[in-house]
């Protein structure tokens, strides 16, 4: 059974975890992801760029009055290579 | 942790408890304010019927005091719920940002025509005894329904169950009397926030 590689490893894992916690059809804001996941802004803007670079994550820049405000969402691929990701590690574990 | 070793792979037991670890962080952050919102709506409803309750009893509590103090802790309660509610949904917008809205605007929608029919009966001829049991009722029945209302919107067990017991409160207080009804909105409203502010509080503690 092949892990995909792009969600195995620990920070990406963490984001993709977090983002399918937001109901489908709804986005997250970059600081609200970056507080609930407790990284530098950096760390998690390289990661998201991973993500986003295999498709998994959709990324729109808007404006809050003159602020620049970035949200993020799963896309249907990302949610389903996280929901498919998570079921393999309960196979290999052999948790039900 | 630097970048590389975020990078690591970790064997498939890490990988499954990180992602638990990190689906209760972020669960946490939508449980833990609701602590606060029941308890602070047990304090408003224990206090304020019983204020209610004394000031329709006994000649040391006069009533416009009582009537003061019960306005004042609701009031404190629904700003309090409005900067939570907020809080909880922070960062967050799309498809749940409507259903959020909608919920949020009709407690002041059916608190309004709740306070208009009774001011409608009163204008009938309903007398300040009657007046003292439809209130409190009307009141424990449209939160007891937005409260189902609520459960039904976000999946939340805790909302029906409270909702019920609201419910069954509002419709069951009258046959009390007045004052008495005060007291059994008190103890059972009160106490039913207080049992779930506590509920979430040991759910909470036993997460972290």
């Amino acid at each position: 059974m092949e892990l995909d590689p792009v969600i195995h490893a620990a920070a990406r894992l963490r984001i993709t975890a977090t983002l399918a916690a937001v109901p489908p059809g709804d986005q997250m804001s970059f600081p609200r992801l970056q507080e609930l996941l407790e990284m530098t802004a950096g760390n998690l803007s390289t990661h998201l760029r991973k993500l986003e670079d295999a498709e998994y994550v959709e990324i729109t820049k808007t404006h809050q009055g003159r602020t620049p405000v970035t949200y993020l969402a799963l896309s249907k691929r990302g949610r389903r290579a996280f929901e498919d990701y998570t079921e393999t590690l309960r196979n290999l574990l052999g948790a039900p | 942790m630097t970048e590389s070793d975020e990078d690591r792979p970790l064997d498939p037991a890490e990988m499954l408890a990180l992602i638990q670890k990190q689906e209760r962080a972020v669960g946490l952050t939508y449980v833990a304010p609701v602590t606060w919102l029941y308890g602070i709506w047990g304090i408003a409803w224990l206090v304020g019927f019983t204020m209610l309750w004394a000031g329709w009893s006994f000649e040391w509590m006069p009533m416009a005091v009582a009537g003061t103090i019960f306005g004042l802790l609701i009031i404190a309660s629904i700003v309090t719920s409005a900067i939570v509610g907020t809080r909880i949904g922070r960062g967050v917008r799309g498809a749940s940002t409507f259903s959020g809205s909608v919920y949020g605007i009709s407690w002041t929608l059916a608190g309004t025509a709740f306070a208009a029919l009774g001011v409608g009966l009163a204008a009938n001829g309903m007398s300040s005894e009657l007046a003292s049991l439809y209130y409190p009722s009307a009141y424990a029945l449209m939160a007891g329904i937005l409260y189902i209302l609520g459960a039904a919107l976000w999946n939340t067990k805790s909302q029906l169950v409270l909702g019920i017991v609201l419910l069954v409160i509002g419709a069951v207080a009258p046959f009390f009397g007045a004052p008495t009804n005060n007291l059994v909105m008190a103890i059972g409203g009160g106490g039913a926030f207080l049992v779930g502010a506590a509920h979430f509080l040991l759910a909470v503690r036993k997460a972290r």
